[in-house]
């Protein structure tokens, strides 16, 4: 099996011997654990499965580029330069901003950037689970969201320039009504309740203001499906809110009447409970 | 997947990527999109990566660097210009196909450039005093301006025969079939054929070349247009589509002229000279056909003068009965239909013959000799 891989990557185009790309395997198959969770033991068909399932080329080609091999350069260059540049251009929105970003993750991944004298490059952390080229736009659009995060910290308090206003300190109301505090604890135990695709689909459609159409693609379905989804998500959620209410202790009327309060008189953060509910249910499973 | 309970720590580059490629198991995609469900940066870094993917799979933009693409730039904006082009090669097109048969009728309608009344018969007369040796610079013009209207037709033709029809002698004009070639092509195959006989001893008079003029011109104009050999056959279709339109119209108008030949007042009286529709038609196929080929309309005679009109309107005379035919100078405006001989009473015991030849307009021309007219 492992010659057949061998031959199908082409890493002997790029001078890799059958013993170093076996090396290679070894190390992709240890840091994932062949695609198991931790601790698991992988048969020999999971072992398989998960090596026939990688991207041996595009492996190949980032080992040996972060090696410095000329020819696979010279093949990367010729293959993804283009595309890289593009996609740059298309995640900052500029021309220009798109090939700066685009060069400096060029220089990084000549491996410009040197550690203990040894030169270090990105692309010995590909590890052949997805695309080269979709590794690539990943990293492009790491490198500009926290740059675009660094630098909006960085703003002076004076300039409130890209919609980044401080927020003001809201005076919480000394004594709030009762349905509201009831109202409050019901929907965070409600979000709670919430599988991990829903919240994210709530998470991007309400909070990021992500299009059908965009977050689509992402879970593999028509849009359609999505606002079904979503449809039934926020009804679900509506229903549980009124349960969890009728189990704080409202009688149903009085649920149905607390729902509709003024939301600006809540003081919710969902933001803040999708992320403690997402860290919950992934506690939830770690421990499982 | 780097990624801990801990919400600071960010799944990697390739975990998102493998997620967004659907190539994560389902225990670790489960766990990436549960940190995706409370990060917003991870959030945003896949959308972006997703949207920069979608951009790739776009037709690519204009690039930059415009100028390397000049020439290709400068055939497409000169690709625009065929349509225009095509268009106006369409309307020539046509205008080539209907200009002949809107042409076509001018002969018909004998179109001769009116002459003034004192100018011909002072010129007539000159003409014939020098017998045939003064009509002769007519059947040269006549081929040399067939050959000018031919000339654009005959482009891809060798030169060769282009200059044979002026270089030809006047005189063989009927009887050199070299340098009639391209008329042949023009000339309906009927006529062609009937003047192949008579040619040998026939000289075309005016008269008759004018007539001939306007065919040819009418045709020479619709072929200068045309470059393309094959446009000289169609014409030639054309002209005998011409011809037999001419013959059916002569032959509906034939009876009604005869009929006013018979009818005519005569001033004093009728001569009884007017040939009978059928004494016409007898000697019409006794005597030899007109020079021209074609059919006659109206016939007169006196004495051993005999004159006839032929559908073109052309008229001829013949000194002996009609056994040779000659032209007439054409002195008269308009087409002549009909030609008619009278009687006039004068001091004389003898009773004199004139001619009458009547146009298409209704005015009037008298002969005595049949050759020199003068209007009424």
């Amino acid at each position: 099996m492992l010659d057949e891989l061998w031959r199908e990557s082409g890493a002997a185009a790029y001078g890799l011997e059958r013993e170093q790309f076996r090396e290679i395997l070894e190390r992709v198959a240890a840091a994932q654990n062949f695609g198991l969770t931790p601790g698991a033991r992988a048969s020999r068909q999971q072992q398989a499965s998960f090596f026939r399932g990688l991207r041996l080329a595009d492996l190949v080609l980032a080992r040996a580029c972060a090696s410095g091999h000329p020819g696979a350069w010279e093949h990367f260059l010729a293959v993804y330069r283009q595309p890289l540049t593009r996609a740059a251009m298309a995640i900052t929105g500029s021309e220009t901003l798109g090939r700066d970003l685009a060069d400096q993750l060029y220089a990084e991944l000549y491996g410009l950037t040197t550690r203990d004298g040894v030169r270090r490059s990105p692309l010995d952390s590909y590890r052949g689970r997805g695309s080269l080229i979709g590794w690539l736009r990943t990293t492009l659009a790491q490198r500009h969201v926290d740059h675009h995060r660094r630098t909006r910290r960085e703003l002076p308090l004076d300039d409130p320039a890209d919609g980044y206003e401080p927020q003001a300190a809201v005076p919480e109301p000394d004594n709030p009504p009762a349905e509201l505090l009831l109202l409050g604890k019901a929907i965070e135990e409600a979000f709670r309740q919430l599988d991990a695709e829903e919240r994210f689909l709530l998470a991007a459609y309400y909070l990021d203001e992500r299009t059908l159409l965009e977050i689509a693609p992402l879970l593999r379905v028509h849009e359609a499906t999505i606002s079904r989804k979503l449809h039934r998500v926020t009804g679900g959620l509506r229903k549980q809110i009124v349960r969890n209410l009728q189990a704080l202790g409202l009688s149903k009327p009085a649920a149905q009447e607390a729902l509709g309060a003024d939301p600006r008189d809540l003081n919710l953060n969902l933001k803040k409970i999708l992320q403690i509910s997402s860290l919950d249910a992934f506690q939830e499973k770690a421990a499982t | 997947m780097n990624s801990t309970p801990q919400l600071d720590l960010h799944p990697d580059a390739e975990s998102l990527s493998a997620f967004a490629e659907q190539a994560l198991a389902t225990q670790e995609r489960e766990q990436v999109l549960t940190h995706l469900a409370g990060c917003s940066r991870c959030r945003q870094v896949i959308f972006l990566a997703q949207q920069a993917a979608a951009d790739a799979q776009a037709p690519a933009p204009v690039p930059a660097t415009r100028p390397a693409k000049q020439p290709e730039t400068w055939f497409w904006n000169w690709r625009l210009a065929w349509v225009p082009a095509a268009a106006l090669a369409s309307a020539l097109a046509l205008v080539v196909t209907f200009h002949p048969r809107h042409t076509a009728t001018a002969p018909e309608m004998a179109k001769v450039t009116p002459q003034s009344e004192g100018t011909i018969p002072a010129r007539v007369p000159q003409e014939r005093a020098s017998a045939g040796a003064a009509h002769r610079p007519a059947p040269a013009l006549t081929a040399k301006s067939l050959a000018g209207n031919a000339d654009s037709a005959a482009r891809n033709m060798p030169s060769e025969e282009l200059a044979a029809p002026s270089a030809a002698p006047p005189a063989e004009f009927g009887a050199s079939a070299p340098s009639t070639v391209q008329n042949h092509a023009v000339l309906p195959s009927s006529m062609f054929s009937s003047q192949q006989g008579e040619t040998a001893q026939y000289r075309p008079e005016p008269a008759v070349t004018s007539w001939q003029q306007d065919q040819k011109q009418s045709s020479g104009s619709a072929l200068s247009a045309s470059v393309d050999a094959s446009q000289v056959s169609q014409k030639s279709m054309r002209m005998e589509a011409y011809t037999a339109h001419a013959s059916r119209k002569a032959a509906s108008a034939g009876p009604r002229m005869v009929q006013q030949s018979q009818s005519a007042p005569g001033g004093s009286f009728d001569v009884a000279t007017q040939q009978q529709l059928a004494g016409l038609s007898a000697s019409r196929n006794a005597n030899p056909p007109l020079p021209s080929g074609l059919a006659a309309v109206s016939r007169a005679t006196a004495q051993n003068l005999a004159l006839e009109i032929d559908r073109s309107g052309a008229l001829f005379l013949s000194g002996d009965s009609g056994q040779h035919w000659e032209p007439v100078v054409q002195q008269w405006t308009g087409r002549a239909i009909e030609v008619r001989a009278k009687s006039v009473l004068s001091g004389s015991p003898t009773t004199a013959v004139i001619f009458e030849l009547q146009n298409d307009a209704g005015s009037i021309w008298v002969s005595a000799d049949g050759k020199t007219w003068t209007a009424q």
